[in-house]
């Protein structure tokens, strides 16, 4: 009972002071105010009028006073920097006949490594554990016993995919190719002759003074990488519009060989894709969904054993793939540390911002052994998409920022769901908030990823209205089972 | 065995799976019945031929994504066998798969058809079992081979223990309205089970086993037995007129169903060539026609009765035989059952050849899968893992032949040790001028 009383009473006090701290401007200015009206007010109105003579008001100061006013506020709009908006979004919904079962995996697995009965088990326990759900799916050049990756193959699933996505997002936001200024397209892994981002010109005709973009290489993080870009991009171009592309190609990323670090893309890595149109007009602003906040972005790669983390190479065979180092977490904790430095003054409210600083103080200045304080980004935040890396991340991180099950549920059933899709995976975490009809205005949205590099990289963005559950994307027909609890290890 | 000049016949082989796009869930378990394990060590394989214009257009991955659709029906066929507790089999429907193979042939559809040699059917279709290792046996393979001239040829390599011909047909005819877009809106309800009820083994019944099955050495995992000697398929097609004149030979004024007059000539004429001893009991298989659900894939539909003559085949009036095969069959599924559920499914039986087998097909739509609108130009079905005393199926004719009346030829097909075949030609052309 006494403990009970106590946390309740310790509760109210955090309230307080949180409330206390963030609103210190209003909790000393209101009594300011109340002062200086209640002087007023007991004054009569012949004294105000002899006050306000007094102060000798002649026609040139006020008229000088109010042009350098019009002046500051001038200079302060015009290198205030111009807000970028999401108008809106499309993900990839892979047709049916692209999914694989666990049990179809595992079994091609085997067929394809008769000499290697361990890797085969090691990647069964892999995909035992991994979180994903049997829905899933691979480009059909993986359902081959053995996969046959092909330079035609990768860019059927890339047209497949790009057009897809541009198609819908044309649809919903009533765009027409001609007005599209900026085109970004992400794809890590896949980057053939003509680009990608070349060939949704071809396919769709664009502008011949559009600016194109095409970024591989970068990782899982790449498609804040490009929202990024556009963003810059959209400081200098005034009343234009960006398209933003992320996927991934699996058809070429089936490792064959027996590196147990390298088998992961395999267990993990599936079909996805997103495409995002920003603005920075005007007009779009009351359509469109969410407004950019921040962009931070922090790149560890400086640092030896985080450039290696995760690295292409061949193995001793001669077989190519991504090898992930043991390492992975601590690195990506580290990153994620460095961002949120950057991040944390942006986001977080005064309160949060005293008690990490009283903290720090404490621990380094003053030496006393006080536990690091972890700040409370909930308050912060209202929903998190933290990319869908693997279970190993998304529990590594819900620990790391003290999140609660529901904070992490798109993430996990995004992973279940559709699997790693690499880039564009924050993206089905958010429309799968917006499906569960959980997306109300003015609540803000932090996205994370990591990636290759070693990588992390923040966006922080504010919804601008209201979202209503939508009738169509991927989590449509599904959506209903959602959330499922899922098994620490699967029976296959 | 094919020959080395065949090996390469059909070439650029490419392995693949398909399964249901609806996920079925997790913990379905299907628990096959007593017929259904009865059948468990015979395979069905059933090539189908299209002409260049049923198939015009298609290429793989639109073959393959009405696929996914069709086997949301039937996703049983897509899992995989496991033992329970008690060490009888069960079927787990983890959406695993069923396998493709796609193939090519250098030769034409009307080429490969002339050279009229039942063993190259091998080459068009799998020659898979169940086993070695059951959770990773798939229980169908699909081969689709490209013929020079543009035609197809579809292999169906079907496990018994999933059904009969008749169920096996109606699968693969429900992937031809799959490509249509004509399948029935919703699937066909098939009871899942979420349970892996595990019935004791009575073993109180010291009854003998029925006549129609052989109890053979376990085969473990494996599920195939082997033959004493090499068997060989070779067919014959009998026109209608044949058939008719062949009736009027048997019973003179009274008519005797055209498959029973089939029976009645070759039980004789095996008979009559066999060397070892002479077949006096044999077993007949028959659709049973009012027990059949659509859609629904079932070993228990299917009559197995069997026919014990105490005459000298051989020797007997061509009526007597005929008379027999129609009156004194006697239906032995509850006493196979029974057979099998003594020792809780875990035995290991053949029914197809365990006596000299007659399997009447005749009711089988092999001809009801259409691509294009268009019927197969030839279908052709074996049975794999039989016994040693052979089988004869009697399956319908191609489009191309109907008789003048109402009555239609038969393609019949006999499986018999090689040593029995060239004596059996020369008999049957002789006293039934069948060739």
């Amino acid at each position: 009972m006494a403990s009970l009383s106590n946390s309740v009473k310790l509760k109210y006090i955090k309230l307080g002071y949180q409330y206390l701290v963030n609103h210190i401007l209003t909790v000393f200015l209101i009594p300011i105010l109340m002062g200086f009206l209640i002087k007023i007010l007991s004054l009569g109105p012949d004294q105000i009028y002899e006050i306000g003579s007094a102060l000798h008001f002649d026609l040139l100061q006020f008229l000088g006073f109010s042009l350098m006013i019009i002046f500051f506020a001038t200079v302060y709009f015009m290198s205030k920097p111009r807000s970028v908006y999401l108008v809106d979004y499309a993900c990839f919904k892979p047709p049916a006949s692209y999914r694989v079962p666990h049990a179809t995996l595992v079994e091609h697995l085997r067929l394809s490594n008769k000499d290697n009965p361990e890797i085969v088990e090691f990647q069964r326990r892999i995909i035992q554990r991994s979180g994903l759900g049997d829905e899933t799916c691979l480009a059909p050049a993986n359902l081959y016993i053995p996969p046959t990756p092909s330079l035609e193959a990768s860019r059927a699933e890339a047209e497949l995919i790009l057009f897809s996505v541009i198609d819908d997002l044309l649809k919903k936001t009533g765009t027409k190719t001609k007005d599209i200024d900026i085109l970004i397209v992400n794809c890590s892994i896949v980057s053939p002759t003509p680009s990608l981002s070349a060939m949704v010109i071809n396919k769709y005709k664009l502008r011949s003074n559009i600016k194109s973009f095409n970024l591989s290489g970068m990782g899982c993080s790449a498609s804040l990488i490009s929202i990024d870009l556009a963003r810059e991009l959209l400081q200098v171009h005034p009343n234009s519009c960006a398209i933003v592309v992320s996927t991934e190609i699996t058809t070429p990323n089936y490792y064959s060989g027996n590196e147990r670090s390298m088998v992961l893309t395999n267990c993990l890595f599936r079909m996805g894709g997103a495409a995002i149109l920003l603005s920075n007009k005007k007009a779009d602003r009351s359509r469109s969904k969410y407004q950019l906040l921040h962009l931070v972005r922090t790149h560890k790669g400086a640092d030896d054993k985080a450039y290696r983390c995760i690295h292409e190479q061949e193995d001793t065979q001669g077989i190519q793939g991504v090898s992930l180092s043991k390492d992975l977490m601590l690195i990506a904790g580290e990153a994620l540390k460095s961002n949120i430095t950057t991040i944390g003054p942006l986001v977080l409210p005064a309160s949060e911002q005293l008690l990490f600083l009283f903290t720090l103080i404490g621990q380094k200045i003053l030496k006393l052994k006080w536990k690091p304080y972890i700040p409370d980004f909930k308050q912060a935040f209202e929903h998190f998409c933290i990319h869908a890396g693997g279970r190993g991340v998304i529990d590594e991180l819900q620990k790391k920022l003290q999140l609660s099950d529901k904070d992490v549920e798109a993430s996990r059933m995004t992973l279940h769901r559709f699997g790693n899709t690499s880039s564009s995976s924050i993206w089905y975490e958010m429309n799968y908030i917006e499906s569960k009809g959980r997306m109300k205005k003015g609540d803000r949205i932090w996205q994370i990823a990591f990636g290759s590099g070693f990588k992390c990289n923040s966006a922080v963005w504010k919804c601008n209205r209201t979202i209503t559950t939508p009738t169509d994307g991927p989590w449509l027909d599904c959506i209903d089972r959602y959330p499922v609890s899922i098994s620490q290890v699967l029976d296959l | 065995m094919v020959s080395s000049d065949h090996l390469n016949l059909v070439y650029d082989i490419k392995l693949s799976s398909v399964g249901p796009g609806h996920v079925t869930g997790s913990d379905v378990v299907h628990e096959p019945s007593n017929m259904d394990l009865a059948m468990k060590l015979h395979y069905l394989r059933g090539v189908y031929f299209f002409s260049s214009e049923a198939v015009q257009g298609l290429t793989v991955y639109r073959i393959k994504e009405p696929m996914f659709t069709w086997l949301n029906h039937y996703y049983r066929t897509c899992g995989r066998f496991r033992r329970s507790n008690s060490g009888r089999p069960l079927i787990k429907c983890n959406d695993c798969g069923v396998r493709i193979i796609e193939a090519k042939c250098d030769k034409t559809i009307d080429e490969w058809l002339e050279m009229k040699d039942s063993s190259l059917t091998k080459l068009l279709v799998s020659n898979h079992i169940v086993g070695p290792e059951l959770p990773f046996s798939p229980l169908v393979f699909l081969q689709v081979t490209s013929f020079k001239c543009g035609g197809m040829s579809l292999g169906l390599s079907w496990a018994h223990v999933l059904g009969d011909a008749f169920s096996a047909s109606d699968f693969i005819n429900m992937w031809g309205q799959a490509m249509a877009n004509q399948l029935p809106q919703h699937p066909v309800d098939l009871p899942k089970s979420f349970s892996m009820l595990v019935k004791p083994a009575n073993r109180s019944q010291l009854a003998t086993d029925p006549l129609s099955i052989k109890r053979v050495d376990p085969v473990g995992d494996n599920w195939i037995t082997a033959n004493n000697c090499k068997m060989e398929p070779f067919s014959f097609h009998i026109t209608a007129t044949q058939l008719t004149q062949l009736q009027a030979k048997i019973s003179g004024h009274k008519a005797t169903p055209p498959f029973e007059c089939l029976c009645t000539i070759f039980w004789q004429s095996i008979a009559r060539v066999c060397s070892r001893h002479e077949p006096e009991i044999v077993t007949v298989c028959k659709n049973e026609r009012g027990s059949r659900r659509t859609g629904t894939l079932s070993n228990s539909a299917q009559i197995i009765s069997t026919v014990k003559a105490d005459f000298s085949v051989k020797e007997a009036k061509p009526k007597d035989v005929a008379a027999l095969l129609v009156e004194h069959a006697v239906d032995e599924r509850g006493l196979i059952e029974s057979a099998v559920e003594r020792d809780g499914g875990v035995s290991d039986f053949i029914i197809y050849g365990a006596n000299l087998t007659f399997v009447n097909l005749e009711e089988a739509s092999f001809y009801g899968l259409e691509l294009n609108g268009q019927k197969p130009v030839h279908v052709s079905y074996l049975i794999d893992g039989i016994g040693d005393e052979g089988v004869v199926l009697v399956a319908p004719p191609g489009p191309k032949d109907s008789g003048k009346d109402s009555s239609e030829g038969k393609i019949v097909t006999v499986i018999l040790p090689e040593d029995q075949v060239m004596e059996l030609k020369s008999e049957l052309k002789r006293e039934w001028s069948i060739a």
